[in-house]
């Protein structure tokens, strides 16, 4: 033990210390302190360049992109009846207003929660930052498409977005359920736009249209549907715990693919003779729903697990009954708790969508692949530059999912005890 | 009412008029018998203080009184409804028994205000502002009103146990019950919980109060309870407790924490 007494600090000396360098100090700190790590630096570098320098050459110079030009349409929407585009453009624009307006209402709600949010002007700003992954996919989809029309009228539903939006701003809270209605109409509408009053019916979507329709109809389904499992396995009820167990692990241990083959080729045998079969699309997108319902409920019963008991009995005693208890008490906090793990499922959900390709499905991958075969394009080693766009494609999605759910999991960890 | 009356545990102090009855109740859990045979009874307005050792069972006593904890025999009866498995019953008893925790059990995800309005607007139905209006004069009451837009986690221990207080009485209870509320608290705070408590039990609130703060139980109860092993071992009034204990346990007891 050292016995030396310690001088107490000059009164000069306390104020908190400086950390940030100056670029030259932190560059000759951090990258060439050793000579062993000088070469360590310039070697990673090197190699850093070159594999930018090549992913760039094949981006601007190499690759052959009029694959994609020529196939805007098909990796878009594929099979979809082109004189019904009319309907896509109707139920984008119904859609964008709906959506726009739903996000108006929620950042007035919000802001008056908060009170302290930040000036009007950069709203704007964060918007587009928080968009941005999207924005990219449409503008290299423009870009290809190379079709002023078409870029008008996405302008224009941009623009629809945000006047709804403003619009949204202006609806005071308490009105904000009756809102919510409007949302929601809204999406419907959009979807009957296209599919009702002869319209085209999902069994002739493709492209990126149906993956993004099987990735939204499956998280849609699959959430509530998952918390009701994870909650019935908790029952008190020994029936109900055994159901929600029993469906949990068997599909837990089967492959999501066992589980498309078998809504493809097995369900015709299991259905009465003479009914009509279901379309394959609905088929893959009750697989896709059913699988992943199994897997929220074991994250959804995680969280469950990690609210303590006392808050449950601090609800029963101030006499909430066992369902508010649950939906207002237990839920929140479960669900806030397991945000990453959950979002994690859904970008899985995600890029899954792409293997109902296997039972014949034309999606986004689908497509990507199916275009090589194109007589112009076959046999000139073109997937490089379709799997390129498609991952491409992929990639945003999932990493706009991915920077939601961590700006979701900030806001609501304003109370974090 | 002379001493001796005091000294039974079933005759009811406050106006006289028996709000809480409790009957020969026991509570097993698996083989380990938490209450073993409990008579006692509350009057209205009465303030009952419960000391004992940990494992006396005095926790698990109240927490019988609102059906936290199912009582295994005998009979509890609350503001004349008993407790019995009917639901209806239970969440009546409830709504009029408010409850205060040691780890105060604040809902971490709701700020201050949306925890003490929560139960008012969804359990007795409140419009909203009726709920604010309340929840705005508890919270004069227990001295924090600047607290009303933070969370519990921005809280210091004792603004959280006077927040949970609020949030209890802001169903209007006829009865409080506090389970050591001030044990998980640093001493600078326990005075200010205290001194809520003892304002509360000025304003005639029925109160069983579980807690080893003798001076608090000195100035306000007008019983005192000694638990040990399941049973109660001792009733009487602060005086003859600190003065003139009879039992050889209280004696020990007293010795231990005094």
């Amino acid at each position: 033990m050292d016995t030396t007494t310690l001088e107490p600090l000059a009164v000069s000396e306390r104020t908190p210390p400086k950390r940030g360098l100056p670029p030259r100090r932190w560059v000759k700190e951090n990258l060439f302190s050793t000579w062993f790590n000088g070469i360590l630096t310039v070697l990673l570098a090197a190699i850093l360049g070159w594999a930018l320098y090549k992913v760039a050459r094949f981006v601007f110079v190499d690759a052959r992109w009029e694959i994609i030009e020529v196939n805007v349409t098909n990796l878009l929407v594929f099979r979809f009846p082109r004189e019904e585009f009319w309907r896509l453009w109707v139920a984008l624009y119904v859609l964008a207003a709906a959506v726009g307006l739903g996000t108006g209402v929620a950042a007035r709600l919000r802001g008056e929660e908060e009170r302290e949010g930040r000036a009007r002007s950069s709203a704007a700003l964060t918007t587009l930052r928080r968009a941005a992954p999207l924005l990219a996919v449409v503008g290299v989809f423009l870009w290809f498409a190379k079709s002023p029309e078409g870029t008008v009228l996405v302008a224009g539903a941009a623009a629809t977005w945000m006047a709804a939006r403003a619009g949204g701003r202006y609806v005071p809270p308490r009105h904000a359920r009756r809102a919510g209605a409007v949302v929601l109409l809204g999406v419907a509408a959009s979807y009957l736009v296209v599919s009702a009053f002869g319209g085209v019916g999902w069994e002739r979507w493709g492209g990126l249209l149906l993956t993004v329709f099987l990735a939204v109809g499956g998280i849609v389904i699959s959430f509530p549907l998952g918390v009701l499992l994870a909650l019935g396995r908790r029952s008190s009820l020994r029936a109900v715990r055994l159901v929600c167990v029993g469906y949990i692990e068997l599909v837990r241990g089967v492959p999501l693919i066992t589980i498309l083959f078998l809504g493809a080729f097995m369900l015709g045998f299991f259905l009465p003779p003479g009914s009509d079969t279901p379309s394959l699309e609905s088929r893959a997108l009750v697989g896709l729903v059913l699988f992943t319902a199994a897997y929220v409920a074991e994250i959804v019963r995680g969280g469950l697990q990690s609210v303590p008991r006392e808050q449950t009995e601090a609800a029963q005693a101030l006499g909430l009954s066992p369902l508010k208890t649950t939906r207002l008490i237990v839920l929140p906090q479960a669900l806030r708790a397991v945000i990453p793990a959950l979002v994690g499922q859904f970008i899985s959900l995600f890029k899954d969508t792409s293997l109902v390709f296997i039972i014949g499905l034309t999606e986004l991958l689908a497509v990507s692949e199916l275009i090589t075969k194109q007589p112009e394009f076959l046999a000139q080693g073109l997937i490089i530059e379709t799997l390129v766009f498609a991952g491409f494609v992929y990639w945003a999605g999932s990493y706009w999912m991915s920077r939601e759910s961590q700006r979701l999991e900030r806001r609501l960890g304003v109370g974090e005890r | 009412m002379t001493d001796s009356a005091l000294g039974s545990g079933t005759v009811p102090g406050g106006t006289g008029e028996p709000m809480i009855v409790v009957e020969g109740v026991e509570k097993w859990f698996d083989h380990f018998q938490a209450l073993a045979g409990v008579d006692l009874v509350v009057g209205r307005q009465e303030v009952v203080v419960v000391s004992g050792p940990s494992g006396s069972g005095k926790s698990t006593l109240i927490r019988c009184i609102n059906r936290l904890e199912k009582h295994d025999r005998g009979r509890i009866v609350v503001d004349g409804i008993e407790l019995s498995d009917d639901i209806r019953h239970i969440q009546e008893i409830r709504r009029e028994v408010g409850m205060v925790f040691q780890q105060f059990n604040l809902f971490p995800h709701l700020s201050v205000l949306e925890n003490i309005t929560l139960a008012p607007r969804q359990v007795r139905r409140w419009p909203k502002q009726q709920a604010l209006e309340k929840a705005y004069e508890l919270l004069l009451r227990v001295h924090i009103p600047e607290q009303a837009h933070k969370y519990p986690g921005q809280l210091s221990g004792g603004q959280q146990q006077r927040a949970a207080i609020a949030r209890a009485l802001a169903m209007e209870p006829k009865i409080m019950l506090f389970d050591e509320p001030t044990s998980a608290l640093d001493p600078e705070m326990i005075k200010e919980v205290l001194d809520v408590m003892e304002e509360l039990a000025g304003s005639g609130m029925t109160m069983i109060v579980v807690t080893h703060e003798m001076g608090f139980a000195r100035a306000v109860a007008d019983r005192m309870v000694l638990m040990a092993d399941g049973e109660i071992v001792e009733v009487g009034t602060p005086e003859h407790f600190f003065v003139n204990p009879r039992e050889e346990r209280t004696k020990q007891f007293l010795s231990q924490i005094l």
